[in-house]
C-alpha cells in the first residue's frame, strides 16, 4: 500500500452509488469466469491491468437528504453507531465513510475489465484518513479507483482507492465563498489479496512490497506475544449478520456458517472492518476530529468468539508488540498525525494469534 | 426569605458592620461559622449471605431496612427525626428508585426524616458516609445514617435489547396493526433474559479480569494472595469469637454470622484452588515474564447479599442523647483512574486518591494505628500497596518525590475484611466504617491516646475512595 494515489484521469459519473446486491451477483459471475478462462489451455498467467477510470457519483445525500432509513440518513448512521459502538451524532465517522463507498469500490472490481475474482478475496489491510469531519446534512461527491496491482507471497493484491468529498453548498457558492467545489474529506485505501494470481512478468513475489506493510501472511505474525488486555470482544454468532445489515456487504462467508464452508472456513467470519471499526469506536475522544485510522488483517475472527483487544497510547506499547505489527502509511500523508500521540490496537484469540492490529492517530 | 444581593462594591470590601446593618431584606445573608467535626456514633448491618444462600429471597429494602431498623432499636432512635438518611444499592431494581425512603418509612424513624439513594459502585457506603458527615460539619444536619445494600440473589433481571424496544414501541402504537407489528419484530433469541452483568461497559472485561492484568502488571504472586485471604478469614473469625460484633450485628432470617467466614480455612486449601480469573492471559505480557493466573475463589471476594448502616452525629447531638463518640470522620477523597486504555489498572484508583489526602492533611503513610484496605480481591490489597513502595511508579504516575512507603502488615485489616467477610457492594463501606471506628475508641479508651485509621475502597469505572477516622480521648476534647 502506498501513500502516494494516482486516481486514473478518465472518470466515469454514476447517476448514484449502485447497491451491492447487484454488484455481488456480478462479481460471482466474473469470479466464475475468470476461474474458467484459468483452467483452459494456455489460461496460465494472463497479462493482468486495472482498469484506467475513476468511478465518480456527485450529490450523494446525507442526512435529512438522504433516502429515509437508508445509506446517509439520520437512522442509518444512528444503527451502524449501534453496532460498532460509535457515540451516535451528527458526523460520520472514518468506518461509516467506508461503507457509504464501499459500494462504488466494489462497482470497480466487478467491472468486466477488472483482471481478479471478486470472490475469494482476501481484505489484507485497511488505511483510512479522515482529513476533515463530515457531517449529517453534508452533500457528497465519492470517488473510487484500483490502483498499484503488485505481487503477493500469495498471489497478488491491489489497492482500492474511495476519496470522499463535501461538496460546496448553494449558500456558500451564492455567497461567493471562494470555497473550492469539493474538499476533501476522507480517503481510504483498502488492499485485497486474490490468492494464486500470478503477475505475468514473473516478479519476484518476496521482493520488496510484496507483504507490504499487509502482513495479513503467518509471517511475522507467529512471533506476536499477546500484551496484557485492556479490553475483552464477546462477538456473537451473528456478529456478521449484524454489521452485514448496517454495511450492506453480505458476503456469505460473514452471515452463514454454510457460505464460510464453501471458501474453507469452518464457521462465519467477522467482517474485518467490523473489528477495526470498534477498534476506532473504543478509542473514543483522544482520536480527535479528523485522524489516521489503520488496519492489518491476520487470522479471520471466527464466530462466536471472544478475542483479547488492547488500545493503547502508542508510548505504551511495548517494542516487542510494535515491531511484530508493524505500521501502516496513512492514507493522506499530508498532515498525518504524529503516531506518538495516537493509539496503537492489537486483537487476538484464546491461543494468542493475531487477529488484527493497528493504529487510530489524531491528524494535526 | 432573605433576598440576596451582592453588593456594587464587591463582597471582599463589605465589612461585617455591613453586613450586620444590611442583613434583613437587602443584604447578604451572614455565612455561619466554619466546620464542626461529624463524628461516627455507631454502626449496624446484618449478617453478609453468600449469593443464593440465606438472603436468596430477601429484596434490598428488606435487608435495608433490617439494618436500618437494627441501628434504630440499638441507640434508641424510635421516632427521632434524624437529619437524612443516605445510601444505596448498586444493583437495583427501577423500581427502587427512592429505596432508602422506602426504607425509612419501613422504619421506626420519624416519618419525616428524608433520605436519598447515593450510588459509587463499590464505594457507595464510604462515599455516602463522607456525605452525610460533610453536611454534619457544615452544621446542615446534626445527625444522618450512611449505608447501602445489594443483592445478588435477587438482582433485576433485564429484557434483552429487542424485546424491550418491541415493548416500548407497542406501548407507544396508537392502532393494533402497529402494536401487532412492533410485536412481530420479537425474535426467539429476544425472549432470553439479560442477568446484570458486573463487566466494566467500555471493556468487556470483568472487575475480575481487570484484576488480574493489573495483578499481572506487579507480579504478584499466588502465595502472598493466599496469604492475605488466610489472614482475613482468621482475623475475621477471632473478632467474632471475642464478641466484637455483638454491638454492630443484628442477625437476619436466621444468619447470625457471615456464611462466607471460613474458620477452617488454610494455606494447603487455598492452595488447592483452581484460578478462575487471568486464565487467558497465560503466556501474554512478555516472553520473559509471562503472566501465570493466581487468582482463584479463595482470594476473591465471593458475591454477597447483604445490607449495613453507620450512625454519624455532631457532638452535641450524640451527648444530648448519651451516644459515644466513636471517631470523627477527619477527611477524605475520591480519585478516579484513566484504566480504559490501560494506563492504569480498574481498582488502583484509592492508590492516587490516599496521597492526596495525606498531602492534605499533613500526615504520612506511616501516622496511622490502623489501615482498612477493602478486599476486592487479595491482589488489590497486595498492588496498592506494592504500588506505593515503587520509587518510579510514586515519582511517575502519582508525582511523589518517592515511594509513599510501607505500612506495619500486623495494623491492616485487623478484624478481617471482604475475603472474609463477604462484599455486598453498596454494603461494604459502612461495615468498614463502623468496624474501624469501634476499634479506633477500643484503642484509645485503652492508651488514653489519639488513634487513626486510614480507609481506601475501591470501585468499578476506576474509582476509588479514601477516609481518614481518628478517635480522640474525652479528656482531649474542648470543654
Amino acid at each position: 500500500m502506498t501513500a502516494a494515489t494516482s486516481a486514473p484521469a478518465r472518470v466515469e459519473t454514476l447517476p448514484t452509488i449502485p447497491g451491492l446486491g447487484g454488484l455481488f451477483a456480478r462479481g460471482v459471475a466474473g469470479s466464475a469466469r475468470m476461474a474458467a478462462a484459468a483452467r483452459l489451455p494456455g489460461g496460465g498467467p494472463r497479462d493482468l491491468t486495472l482498469p484506467e477510470v475513476t468511478y465518480r457519483v456527485a450529490g450523494v445525500p446525507t442526512g435529512n437528504g438522504a433516502e429515509p432509513g437508508g445509506p446517509g440518513s439520520e437512522e442509518h448512521l444512528a444503527r451502524y453507531a449501534d453496532v460498532v459502538g460509535e457515540v451516535p451524532g451528527g458526523t460520520l465517522p472514518a468506518g461509516y465513510l467506508h461503507v457509504l463507498g464501499f459500494p462504488l469500490a466494489t462497482a470497480v472490481m466487478v467491472r468486466g475489465d477488472f483482471p481478479l475474482p471478486l470472490v475469494g478475496m482476501v481484505h489484507l489491510a485497511n488505511s483510512a484518513s479522515l482529513v476533515r469531519p463530515v457531517r449529517l446534512g453534508d452533500a457528497l461527491e465519492v470517488r473510487a479507483w484500483a490502483q498499484d496491482l503488485r505481487p503477493h507471497r500469495r498471489g497478488v493484491q491491489v489497492d482500492l482507492v474511495v476519496e470522499v468529498s463535501v461538496e460546496r453548498t448553494d449558500d456558500e457558492r451564492a455567497a461567493g465563498s471562494g470555497l473550492p467545489a469539493t474538499t476533501l474529506a476522507y480517503r481510504g485505501v483498502s488492499t485485497y489479496l486474490a490468492k494464486g494470481v500470478r503477475l505475468p512478468d514473473g516478479s519476484a513475489p518476496d521482493g520488496p512490497g510484496a507483504n507490504g506493510s499487509a502482513n495479513g501472511s503467518t509471517n511475522g505474525t507467529d512471533a506476536f506475544v499477546p500484551p496484557l488486555p485492556t479490553a475483552r470482544w464477546t462477538l456473537g454468532a451473528g456478529t456478521g449478520r449484524t454489521y452485514a445489515a448496517v454495511s450492506g456487504d453480505r458476503n456469505p462467508i460473514h452471515t452463514s456458517a454454510l457460505g464460510a464452508k464453501a471458501f474453507g472456513f469452518p464457521r462465519a467470519i467477522a467482517h474485518g472492518m467490523y473489528t477495526a471499526a470498534r477498534a476506532l469506536a473504543e478509542a473514543g475522544p483522544a482520536r480527535g476530529e479528523t485522524y489516521d485510522w489503520t488496519v492489518t488483517f491476520a487470522k479471520p475472527v471466527l464466530l462466536p468468539s471472544t478475542v483479547d483487544v488492547a488500545i493503547r497510547p502508542e508510548g505504551a506499547v511495548a517494542a516487542e508488540v510494535r515491531d511484530v505489527v508493524g505500521q501502516v502509511p496513512a492514507a493522506v500523508a499530508d498532515g498525518a498525525g504524529d503516531p506518538a500521540t495516537g493509539l496503537a490496537y492489537q486483537g487476538w484469540d484464546r491461543t494468542g494469534r493475531l487477529h488484527l492490529s493497528g493504529r487510530v492517530t489524531p491528524r494535526r | 426569605m432573605a433576598m440576596r444581593k451582592t453588593p456594587a462594591n464587591g463582597s471582599a470590601s463589605t465589612t461585617s458592620t455591613d453586613r450586620r446593618t444590611s442583613a434583613g431584606s437587602t443584604g447578604p445573608v451572614e455565612q455561619r461559622p466554619g466546620v464542626r467535626d461529624a463524628w461516627v456514633i455507631g454502626g449496624n448491618r446484618i449478617p453478609f449471605a453468600r449469593a443464593g444462600g440465606k438472603y436468596s429471597r430477601s429484596s434490598n429494602q428488606e435487608m435495608f431496612t433490617a439494618a436500618l431498623e437494627g441501628l434504630v432499636a440499638r441507640f434508641g432512635l424510635q421516632g427521632e427525626r434524624l437529619g437524612e438518611v443516605v445510601g444505596g444499592a448498586v444493583l437495583k431494581h427501577s423500581r427502587d428508585f427512592n429505596l432508602v425512603r422506602e426504607s425509612v418509612l419501613g422504619s421506626s424513624l420519624s416519618p419525616q426524616t428524608p433520605a436519598y439513594d447515593l450510588q459509587q459502585a463499590c464505594a457507595t457506603g464510604l462515599e455516602a458516609t463522607i456525605t452525610v458527615a460533610n453536611k454534619i460539619r457544615l452544621g446542615q444536619v446534626e445527625s444522618g445514617v450512611a449505608g447501602g445494600t445489594d443483592t445478588v440473589s435477587d438482582a433485576p433481571i433485564a429484557v434483552s435489547e429487542g424485546l424491550r424496544r418491541a415493548l416500548l414501541e407497542a406501548s407507544h402504537a396508537k392502532t393494533i396493526g402497529a402494536r401487532v407489528k412492533a410485536f412481530a419484530k420479537v425474535r426467539p433469541a429476544d425472549l432470553a433474559p439479560l442477568t446484570p452483568a458486573t463487566d466494566e461497559p467500555r471493556t468487556g472485561l470483568s472487575m475480575g479480569e481487570h484484576q488480574a492484568i493489573t495483578t499481572a502488571r506487579w507480579g504478584i504472586s499466588r502465595e502472598a494472595q493466599d496469604e492475605v485471604a488466610l489472614a482475613s478469614h482468621q482475623h475475621l473469625a477471632a473478632a467474632w469469637e471475642s464478641g466484637f460484633f455483638d454491638d454492630l450485628v443484628t442477625p437476619h432470617r436466621g444468619l447470625v454470622r457471615d456464611q462466607n467466614l471460613r474458620t477452617d480455612s488454610s494455606m494447603e486449601k487455598l492452595a488447592a484452588l483452581k484460578p478462575v480469573y487471568g486464565k487467558r492471559l497465560a503466556g501474554s505480557g512478555s516472553e520473559d515474564s509471562p503472566a501465570a493466573p493466581t487468582m482463584t475463589a479463595g482470594n476473591s471476594t465471593p458475591l454477597t447479599d447483604g445490607a449495613s448502616t453507620v450512625l454519624l452525629g455532631s457532638r452535641e447531638w450524640a451527648e444530648q442523647r448519651d451516644l459515644p463518640l466513636l471517631a470523627r470522620v477527619v477527611d477524605a477523597e475520591t480519585a478516579a483512574v484513566d484504566f480504559v486504555h490501560g494506563h492504569e489498572g480498574l481498582l488502583m484508583a484509592p492508590v492516587h486518591a490516599v496521597p492526596r489526602l495525606l498531602a492534605r492533611n499533613g500526615l504520612k503513610l506511616g501516622d496511622f494505628d490502623l489501615y482498612e484496605i477493602h478486599e476486592a480481591f487479595a491482589s488489590t490489597v497486595l498492588t496498592t500497596l506494592t504500588a506505593w513502595e515503587d520509587d518510579e511508579y510514586c515519582r511517575t504516575e502519582l508525582g511523589l518525590d518517592g515511594p509513599l512507603g510501607s505500612i506495619d502488615r500486623s495494623r491492616l485489616n485487623v478484624n478481617g475484611s471482604s475475603l472474609a467477610a463477604g462484599h455486598p457492594f453498596a454494603a461494604t463501606g459502612g461495615r468498614i466504617v463502623a468496624t474501624a471506628a469501634k476499634l479506633l475508641a477500643g484503642r484509645t479508651a485503652e492508651t488514653g491516646q489519639p488513634a487513626r485509621a486510614l480507609i481506601s475502597v475501591c470501585a468499578a469505572g476506576g474509582l476509588g475512595v479514601a477516609a481518614i477516622l481518628e478517635s480522640v480521648p474525652a479528656a482531649d476534647l474542648p470543654a
